[in-house]
């Protein structure tokens, strides 16, 4: 275990505000694709997600990464708000806006766009695997499914995109 | 869009995130979820002691009525138990702020 993570667990305030520097970006990341572009939605559940861990931190035995377990978090309180969430109050299409000054920039809304089509198994199976760079087996460790039905949501989602992109 | 193509995309990282007001707002919840403990404490503390001082003041008052206070024996508890609930709200307010 690292060591701003052991002091973390040792309950270092200082030492989990700097992991959570680390890690916020790209658990909000996460969880924006999740929530289908909603930046409010998507930002209050990362800090449920960061609250929760704080909590729980002295549970953490090393056993995953740090930023896998942080992901199993995020996911499970996306969830639990999917739960909890009136049908009115549904996500459907891609909500959030265009990223400035990026190269790509129409592909990347294209996939956003086309990421809000897959069911959350799917589209977090994907973040995980490829935006994230999880191996399938920390993937499937962090969304809590047996590895075999990992790699068919990243497989059907793939399908999915490839079609909704215009695939052959 | 052929396969490679999916990939690379695919494999493009998020869009990087600014922590500035997102760690502040997290810092602050984390301030108030640890303190939480504590506002519990205070409040059970401040409990326990108005019953204490409100049984007190019914038992002294009880006794003196025998005594000099005549018609009126529940005057002087129910002032002190009013002193006491107006002191714990101060002593609240002051933990609060």
């Amino acid at each position: 275990m690292e060591e701003l993570v052991q002091r973390a667990v040792a309950r270092d305030v200082a030492a989990f505000s700097l992991l959570a520097r680390q890690h916020q970006s790209k658990v909000r990341g996460l969880l924006l694709r999740l929530t289908r572009g909603n930046h409010a939605l998507a930002d209050d559940l990362a800090q449920e997600t960061f609250l929760e861990a704080w909590r729980a931190i002295a549970n953490f035995r090393g056993d995953s990464q740090f930023a896998t377990w942080l992901y199993r978090i995020a996911y499970s309180r996306f969830l639990m708000g999917a739960r909890k969430r009136k049908p009115d109050d549904q996500l459907d299409d891609w909500q959030g806006e265009a990223p400035s000054g990026e190269a790509g920039t129409h592909a990347r809304i294209d996939l956003e766009r086309a990421f809000a089509k897959l069911s959350p198994p799917e589209s977090a199976s994907l973040t995980l695997c490829f935006a994230l760079g999880l191996s399938n087996t920390e993937a499937a460790d962090a969304l809590n499914m047996p590895l075999g039905t990992l790699k068919s949501h990243v497989l059907r989602g793939r399908e999915k995109l490839k079609a909704l992109l215009g695939g052959p | 869009m052929n396969d490679a193509q999916l990939d690379e995309l695919l494999s493009a990282p998020l869009p990087e995130r600014d922590a500035g007001e997102f760690s502040v707002t997290l810092m602050e919840a984390i301030a108030r979820a640890q303190s939480r403990p504590a506002r519990v404490f205070s409040w059970i503390t401040i409990g326990v002691l108005t019953a204490v001082i409100a049984a007190a003041a019914v038992y002294g008052a009880a006794v003196a009525s025998h005594a000099a206070l005549g018609t009126q024996p529940l005057l002087v508890p129910v002032l002190l138990t009013l002193l006491t609930l107006l002191l714990s709200y101060v002593v609240f307010q002051a933990a609060r702020d």
